[in-house]
């Protein structure tokens, strides 16, 4: 029936919101809406041939009512596409916000859950297999962290991605989740080997606490 | 002190107040009102985010000069200046998060009059600009290069739905007065107005609280 496909879409969509992690890319149900909307405005343009643009509603409203429902259904699935598209869009921009790789995160994703661990990589492959990910959304990754890279560059004293959080403390107490390697900092450097504990400066492992190697010990 | 008492103290037509702790009021003032109102604000256009880069520039320049001394009592005010240095961060920060976020909810609202886009800053509008064509790219690339030349803009406004999502101008903010004024509200069945006093707070619905706070009558809290 028409639009029980952009109905999954939405309910994906909904889903997304949900889940800690990004689904991945629908490509087989978003092609199929995007054919039944081609089918639809065939459909329409079939119907109309035989009036040759005089079409009058009111003496054919059969076929009236059948053009209005067709015209409806087309704009309700490309609602449904939009909203799954800007659902996934957004998703991936609070992602990128928070300083994740995104690309190389969703293809590990992926090989986690299905239990395949031959490090085969998403990042520009066009099969949907391996990255939950479309090519297009991996192009819009890029593209949008590049964008957000030059309007924080003009905000150069001012960390736009850091904690929303307001700084209560100058220092804080951290423990190390996973080995970090040495951080330079200006009292010096410190080595972070993993379940040590320090006593640092917030703004020096703000980073590292985002990207989960700290965690804030209150 | 919190903000509620600094912001208490500010008295527009006061000039005895260092520019500094102007700045800072105004700044303070600008990121709550930004946060409480349901759409995008004016970009302060005096100024002030430049002087407030100079400011951050100036600090940090003053800590690298101090840390070198290993003095107890630089020590102490290094901290101190520190401390108040991620504080003024953090405000701007939220700030200008607060900015983007609205403008990346409704970024084609925004853009659509020249009066919404006079609100923006020049690299607001840059990166709102491109953040439009970055997702029109991409649906374009995704889906809507396969619809018909008719269905494929993302501004239409035919069958009297508009695809442009504005924000709810109705939604209800909290207002402090800051001058006795007559207070006008819009509700369900009749309309109402009543007589304010200074350091009132009222509740409001957005579109009547902005005409007050415009005139600078009244903040939002």
């Amino acid at each position: 029936m028409y639009g029980d496909l952009g109905n999954k879409l939405v309910q994906q969509a909904k889903r997304t919101q949900n889940l800690a992690h990004l689904p991945p890319y629908q490509t087989e149900i978003v092609r199929a809406v995007t054919r039944e909307v081609r089918d639809l405005d065939k459909d329409v343009a079939d119907l109309l041939e035989p009036f040759q643009g005089s079409f009058n509603p009111a003496s054919d409203q059969a076929t009236a009512c059948t053009l209005l429902v067709n015209h409806l259904s087309m704009r309700r699935n490309k609602r449904c596409l939009l909203a799954y598209h800007r659902t996934r869009t957004d998703r991936l921009e609070e992602l990128v916000w928070k300083g994740y790789d995104v690309v190389d995160l969703a293809g590990q994703q992926v090989g986690d859950g299905s239990g395949n661990h031959n490090g085969a990589s998403g990042t520009g492959n066009n099969d949907s297999g391996t990255s939950s990910l479309s090519p297009q959304e991996e192009d819009y990754v890029r593209q949008y962290s590049d964008l957000l890279a030059a309007y924080k560059g003009q905000w150069t004293d001012i960390d736009l991605t850091g904690s929303l959080e307001p700084p209560r403390d100058l220092f804080i107490d951290v423990r190390v989740l996973k080995d970090a390697g040495e951080i330079q900092t200006e009292y010096g450097a410190i080595t972070l080997t993993k379940n040590s504990q320090f006593y640092v400066r917030q703004g020096d492992v703000e980073r590292l606490i985002a990207q989960g190697y700290l965690q804030k010990l209150s | 002190m919190d903000i509620d008492d600094i912001l208490r103290e500010v008295d527009p037509a006061s000039y005895a107040i260092p520019e500094g702790t102007r700045d800072l009021q105004a700044l303070t003032r600008a990121w709550v009102a930004e946060r409480s109102s349901p759409e995008l604000l004016n970009w302060p256009v005096d100024g002030l985010f430049e002087r407030i880069n100079e400011r951050i520039k100036q600090q940090i320049e003053k800590i690298e000069d101090m840390t070198g001394d290993m003095d107890p009592k630089t020590n102490f005010a290094l901290i101190v200046i520190q401390t108040e240095l991620e504080r003024y961060k953090f405000i701007v920060r939220s700030y200008l998060r607060a900015r983007i976020a609205k403008i990346d909810k409704h970024t084609l609202h925004y853009l659509s009059t020249p009066t919404l886009r006079a609100r923006l800053s020049e690299t607001e509008l840059a990166y709102a600009t491109r953040h439009q064509a970055l997702l029109h790219n991409h649906y374009l690339s995704s889906f809507l290069s396969s619809f018909p030349q008719t269905l494929q803009n993302l501004n239409d406004t035919a069958g009297n739905i508009s695809m442009i999502d504005t924000p709810d101008l109705d939604t209800a903010v909290f207002l402090r007065l800051l001058k006795d004024t007559l207070v006008e509200g819009r509700g369900t069945d009749t309309d109402g107005g009543m007589n304010g006093r200074y350091g009132d707070i009222v509740i409001l619905r957005w579109s009547d609280a902005k005409p007050l706070v415009d005139s600078a009558r009244a903040e939002v809290i």
